[in-house]
């Protein structure tokens, strides 16, 4: 193959791949998963997928404002969803509702406190959010002296109701499934039909020509911030409400997989491309492809190596596509 | 000296060239040659393709079709190392010199002298420094930071730098943009100098003046093609002006009328201490205030801090009678004071979106009930201002990246036309951009201002500012020093005023 009969062909894969390629990609794993297993395609495995992924999907869906708004990622979303589990855990005491609330209202402060610093100061995102994971883990060590938050779960109090909002089902649905999609229904339309998502997608292309063009940058930064930190913190009262405990450790590894379903689903690390349609793509991608390695029998270690490097292979694919249109600032 | 030219050899032949982006063909099969020693202008509008033909010879594409030869050989550019390689130097409008460091690190960057294998060697760097700066006749301690010196010193800094790599073409690209008219002439000493030593420089400007007095040969493109190639002496500006259009331009600054009425801008003593001082003037409806002023004279500063983008000391302004009370941008907009930025590459445009999106960017607010945005008016918009301003793009949603340096100036006065401001204050409304698009872009100009909206527009481009203004105001390091009504405009009046001497 001659040198620019490769380009051309690598530039068309990526085109293709930005155009809704996700499902491309997701059709053509359901396709592979069916030859892997005769249980594969069966209604039951297919909603394990979909509850197996809702909790990424609803952080995932925060992340991508971060992304979307050119701050690349919101590193802190480990611990956001950890201190919101911890926080409804320990005020179960007041009661179920305004446990839900002061976990949400906990992480939407550290989701303020990053969009503050990041939008107002130009602080480099992913340090100052990974600075701020760094202090959230040693403050919720140091505050809980090192060791898990139990529920009171006796029947008939709100702990019990507690451990059983991530076991609740909706008809046939679980709950956490049918939240995820109304998350990214919600998500979707906030960043194409809303003043926010349109000035989200002009930060995130330029921020100085956003400054010039009379945009509050800052306070679009903030919100971007805080939409993130508000899924992390859904997120998080769902995971905890799973494992029946809120513990500084719950969340871990959200922080990346959430990146990669983003970047997968077409957003540019650069900011201002791709939508949340492609982001829930790449949830349901990161879900099937976990789902078949399971079947043929890949741990999870092996999973993680495969996962990152598609994250590798994606961002160059994208880098390249940009460098080929002549376009090496973005 | 080229009289013999045919003896001379060639430096650089370019064979059958050609580069295609999405939807367009920036250049089409192109043949260039550049004879050894000869200082080769290249010249057409915004969009003719000689920055993609430039951007090929840098090796910022790895896709391009046809051969280049260096010499007598054929060569591959696919990468800006393989062109440096090649002996290939671009000097660009923009510099590549990382401003906190050293005079002496910007130029040996990246082959640093060392001892001992690993130490680095201070004097050995200073005097190698001292020898390339010296080859541009610049004087100065290699010692000093490229912030401490001013911009034309850093130019001829950066001009050392890639004479350091022993470059056998050169090409420079609008090399005078930001150069004084003193600063030109040692350029073009400088230019000389190198000529004599057998490079070969590609000069590609704008400026039809400086390329009779420098160039040996001009090549003219238009449309990605080259239209033809001919010695300096053979042909007149008239001439090269009309291979660029392609059709001959009669009148260019259409006389008015203005029909000004009341005062709608009205500032007093705007200090931004070391950028400006007691600057005080007014502008009216319908009126076209020029700013003129040389580089530095604070006319880009005052601009900005009047309209809240950057800071202010003291001073009050005013706006239809009303007194601005908060500083910042936001104020200023709602008022209706809107700033079009100089440099539409950095902090215009919003380069990786579609020209529908940058059109409509200013007006996000407007279209917004309970933060929920409503998209309708997008489409009619967008064609109306395309239509308006003759903007070439292939269609509202084509990336505005994709576009000519002309049309996305046109994208930006009219992403300003869409906000319908009371004052637009027009930074360099047309640099670098060329005659069509800016006859469209003065065009606009007038038409705002024939519609009651006060224009104050900083221009270095003395035709225009002299040509559109009804009025000028003079700056001069930081202090305004002189207003001149229309009568007694002139291009000399108003360059004699700028340097501080009685016009």
């Amino acid at each position: 193959m001659r040198p620019a009969d490769k380009a051309t062909s690598l530039s068309r894969l990526a085109a293709i791949y930005d155009s809704a390629g996700i499902y491309l990609v997701g059709l053509l794993l359901l396709i592979a998963g069916t030859f892997v297993s005769g249980e594969f395609l069966t209604p039951k495995n297919l909603m394990n997928i979909l509850n197996a992924v809702s909790l990424l999907g609803i952080a995932a869906a925060g992340m991508a404002f971060v992304t979307y708004s050119g701050n690349m990622a919101d590193l802190s979303i480990p611990s956001i969803m950890a201190f919101s589990g911890i926080i409804s855990v320990a005020a179960l005491p007041l009661g179920l509702a305004p446990a839900l609330v002061l976990g949400v209202s906990a992480g939407m402060l550290i989701g303020a406190m990053n969009g503050f610093v990041v939008g107002r100061f130009n602080a480099n995102p992913i340090l100052w959010t990974l600075a701020v994971a760094f202090f959230m883990e040693g403050f919720m060590r140091f505050t809980w002296s090192n060791t898990q938050v139990y529920p009171d779960i006796e029947p008939g109090t709100a702990g019990a109701a507690f451990i059983g909002i991530f076991r609740l089902s909706i008809g046939p649905l679980p709950l956490i499934v049918v939240v995820m999609v109304l998350m990214f229904v919600t998500c979707h339309l906030v960043l194409t039909r809303t003043r926010f998502g349109i000035e989200s997608k002009l930060v995130g292309s330029s921020k100085a020509a956003a400054k010039t063009t009379g945009i509050n940058v800052p306070r679009v930064v903030l919100m971007d911030f805080l939409a993130a930190a508000f899924c992390a913190s859904i997120a998080g009262i769902f995971l905890t409400s799973m494992n029946k405990l809120g513990v500084f450790y719950l969340g871990k590894g959200y922080d990346f997989k959430s990146v990669t379903a983003v970047v997968i689903g077409g957003m540019m690390l650069s900011g201002g491309r791709g939508n949340m349609l492609g982001v829930f793509g790449g949830v349901l991608v990161i879900g099937l492809l976990a789902n078949i390695m399971t079947f043929i029998g890949i741990n999870t270690f092996q999973q993680n190596i495969v996962t990152g490097a598609i994250f590798i292979a994606v961002v160059g694919l994208h880098q390249y596509q940009l460098r080929k249109r002549g376009k090496d600032y973005a | 000296m080229i009289s013999d030219s045919d003896n001379i050899g060639i430096a650089l032949r370019m064979k059958g060239v050609s580069k295609k982006y999405p939807g367009t063909l920036a250049v089409d099969s192109v043949d260039f040659e550049a004879r050894v020693g000869e200082v080769h202008a290249l010249m057409g509008e915004n969009g003719a393709g000689k920055s993609t033909l430039m951007k090929i010879l840098a090796g910022s594409f790895n896709d391009y079709t046809g051969s280049i030869f260096i010499g007598q050989k054929e060569v591959k550019l696919h990468s800006p190392s393989m062109a440096r390689a090649y002996g290939i130097g671009m000097i660009y409008q923009e510099l590549s010199l990382a401003r906190p460091i050293s005079i002496a690190e910007n130029l040996l960057i990246g082959r640093l002298p060392r001892k001992y294998g690993f130490w680095l060697d201070r004097n050995a760097m200073v005097q190698q420094a001292c020898r390339l700066c010296d080859r541009v006749g610049l004087d100065l301690d290699p010692l000093q930071t490229i912030e401490e010196i001013s911009h034309h010193q850093s130019q001829l800094v950066e001009i050392a730098k890639v004479l350091g790599s022993n470059p056998c073409v050169l090409v420079m690209d609008e090399p005078t943009s930001a150069l004084s008219r003193e600063d030109v002439g040692r350029l073009f000493g400088i230019i000389r100098q190198l000529k004599n030593r057998g490079i070969t420089i590609i000069y590609i400007s704008h400026h039809l003046p400086e390329v009779f007095e420098i160039a040996d040969r001009v090549t003219i493109m238009r449309d990605g093609q080259i239209i033809d190639t001919k010695p300096i002496n053979e042909v007149t500006p008239p001439m090269v002006v009309q291979m660029m259009v392609g059709q001959a331009i009669d009148e260019f600054y259409v006389q008015r009328r203005p029909n000004i009425g009341e005062t709608v801008l009205d500032v007093h003593n705007l200090t931004r201490k070391g950028f400006f001082h007691n600057v005080s003037f007014h502008a009216r409806k319908g009126e076209i205030l020029g700013v003129a002023g040389l580089t530095g004279a604070g006319r880009t500063e005052m601009a900005r801090s009047m309209c809240g983008l950057d800071p202010l000391d003291s001073g009050t302004i005013e706006v239809a009678g009303k007194q601005l009370q908060q500083h910042s941008y936001s104020t200023a907009m709602e008022h209706g004071m809107l700033y079009l930025s100089e440099d539409r590459k950095t902090d215009g445009l919003f380069l990786r979106l579609s020209v529908k999106q940058n059109m409509v960017s200013a007006i996000i607010d407007r279209h917004t009930r309970c933060g929920i945005y409503s998209s309708r008016h997008e489409n009619a918009k967008t064609t109306e201002l395309i239509r308006k301003l003759d903007i070439i793009t292939s269609s509202t949603s084509a990336d505005v990246s994709n576009l000519s340096g002309g049309n996305q100036q046109k994208v930006l006065l009219g992403k300003w036309i869409a906000a319908d401001p009371t004052i637009l204050v027009l930074d360099e409304p047309s640099r670098g951009v060329d005659i069509k698009a800016k006859m469209k872009i003065h065009k606009a100009i007038i038409e705002l201002a024939d519609n009651g909206r006060a224009i104050v527009l900083i221009s270095s481009d003395l035709p225009e500012l002299v040509g559109l203004s009804d009025r000028v105001v003079v700056m001069r390091d930081g202090h305004l020093i002189s207003e001149m009504q229309k009568d007694r405009l002139s291009e000399e009046s108003v360059l004699l005023a700028m340097n501080g001497e009685p016009g």
